[in-house]
């Protein structure tokens, strides 16, 4: 092994790098796992407790208080919120993800990419459970399995790709921003609402349609909807505002991970 | 870089700002814009300034200096944690910075758990650590204990399993930052024979101690650090003659 003090820029070496640390991305999940379940009866599940939840809430609300036209509302309900979840829990956990494992970044040299990558694998871990309940509820709430699923796997993908990128840029400005989690606090509610999640997106005035489709959320969901609950392939359109929104939060991040993250050590 | 050498530092700086009115938000750096007094006024310090030296392959260098002296900086540049702001640093061989021991260690986890997890900090493979933890276990003394949590540990025994981690890592560099002046003194003892014993194995060491015994006992060389600066180098077999190492500051 050679050690040298100037980074790696050839890619491949990169990527060689990372797989070499594969079990340490292992221990580091499963460190977390244990530690923030340890002692908790019921374990990881509760890590279902939310979702379910906040969407029995609104299914309680949108069925008997203020009754959505939606057909099949339960299932178009449950797909937003199912991947509003995983982006929530990793934005909101992003900020504090440097900062938190400061000990460890300060003293030991290792790839620190993978400090917010077993983040996000904890998270996808935590999260597959509310994807398993997603999938066992998604008959019962009048989906249908047709082939257009099997495109799912490719833009969670992509979705999961935007989040990491995300991440990145977060925990790297929150060294030097401490304020940057009360702001997200905020911005994820209003996000939430300017997002169709509980309501349909045509329900929006027309001329602020396009206000609401700059969001990358509103894309993503969009396009989860078409999935799940249209049962269609998504609009060429919306695939490609996606693939553009991923690819640009990654290379941002990766970006300013890389930049910056060297420097931000001795700061954290 | 030649073969020979393990380590080579080159003109090597450090320079760390220091925030004054550090602002750690945007509000006040908001503000920042139109009032001075919130404004930050940043101040760098030079923390290692203009340090050069090789150490060679199997050889051993003892870091002196008083507290501040840039002894701890010089060792996290080496180990790579921190960029150096000019200046050029090299190594070749597997490096393990003994920075602190027990670093990674998590409270709430068993000390068998915890080996696991802090060598792998180190770029282990799991599988490796399984054929090392028997090793691991015997050096530590800690028998039954390696499945209790670390929180109930004694501290004793926290630096008995920080250390025999590092020990068996198989480092063809060891950077040891003043960890020898922990634990009990009869684990101390093997602790230096373990360390001992490496450096006949072709070790090379790079070792920071206030102790001049310590530095002339595992070391060849050795370099004399004060603010930063190198004021004083050679081989230990000088620090026999007391009036070489200058113990206080000129002036």
């Amino acid at each position: 092994m050679l050690a040298t003090a100037t980074p790696v820029s050839n890619p491949i070496a990169v990527l060689r790098g990372w797989w070499e640390y594969r079990d340490l991305l292992y221990n580091l999940v499963s460190k977390d796992i244990k530690v923030r379940y340890q002692g908790a009866a019921l374990g990881f599940a509760w890590s279902l407790m939310n979702p379910l939840v906040v969407t029995a809430m609104y299914l309680f609300i949108f069925t008997y208080v203020m009754p959505s036209n939606q057909p099949h509302f339960a299932l178009y309900l449950v797909t937003g919120i199912v991947h509003w979840t995983l982006f929530s829990n990793l934005v909101t956990q992003a900020p504090e993800l440097l900062t938190a494992n400061a000990g460890l970044l300060q003293k030991i040299r290792f790839p620190r990419l993978l400090v917010p990558a077993s983040n996000l694998l904890l998270n996808l871990v935590l999260w597959a459970m509310a994807l398993v309940v997603f999938f066992s509820l998604f008959i019962p709430l009048g989906g249908h399995f047709k082939l257009v699923l099997l495109a799912y796997p490719a833009y969670l993908l992509l979705f999961i790709g935007f989040n990491f990128g995300l991440m990145l840029i977060l925990s790297v400005l929150y060294v030097d921003f401490r304020d940057l989690k009360h702001l997200i606090e905020v911005v994820m509610q209003v996000l939430f609402w300017a997002t169709p999640i509980i309501y349909d997106f045509k329900l929006i005035p027309a001329h602020l349609r396009l206000l609401f489709a700059a969001s990358p959320l509103t894309e993503f969901t969009l396009i989860f909807q078409d999935l799940f609950w249209a049962g269609r392939l998504p609009s060429q359109h919306l695939t490609l505002a996606f693939i553009f929104w991923t690819l640009a939060s990654l290379a941002l991040g990766l970006t300013i991970f890389y930049r910056r993250s060297a420097r931000l050590i001795e700061r954290l | 870089m030649t073969a020979d050498y393990a380590i080579v530092c080159e003109h090597v700086c450090k320079d760390f700002v220091l925030h004054h009115n550090a602002q750690h938000s945007l509000k006040a750096r908001f503000i920042g814009l139109f009032h001075d007094r919130w404004r930050m006024t940043r101040q760098s310090f030079r923390a290692v300034d203009d340090v050069s030296f090789t150490v060679r392959r199997g050889a051993s260098l003892g870091l002196m200096g008083r507290n501040g002296s840039g002894k701890s900086t010089l060792l996290s540049l080496i180990a790579g944690i921190y960029p150096a702001t000019a200046g050029h640093i090299e190594t070749r061989g597997r490096l393990v910075p003994m920075i602190a021991l027990g670093v990674g260690f998590n409270p709430e986890l068993s000390g068998s758990e915890n080996i696991y997890l802090n060598a792998s900090l180190f770029g282990f493979k799991n599988r490796e650590i399984r054929a090392l933890f028997p090793k691991i276990l015997e050096f530590s003394e800690l028998g039954d204990f390696i499945h209790e949590p670390v929180k109930n540990y004694s501290s004793g025994m926290y630096v008995r399993l920080g250390f025999s981690v590092a020990m068996h890592l198989e480092p063809e560099i060891l950077l040891a930052d003043e960890i020898l002046s922990v634990g009990d003194a009869e684990f101390q003892k093997k602790c230096l024979a373990q360390i001992a014993k490496m450096r006949e194995d072709g070790m090379t060491l790079l070792f920071v101690s206030h102790s001049e015994e310590q530095v002339v006992r595992f070391c060849d060389h050795y370099l004399y650090l004060e603010n930063g600066r190198v004021i004083g180098e050679g081989s230990t077999d000088d620090l026999l003659t007391p009036s070489v190492v200058p113990r206080r500051a000129p002036g």
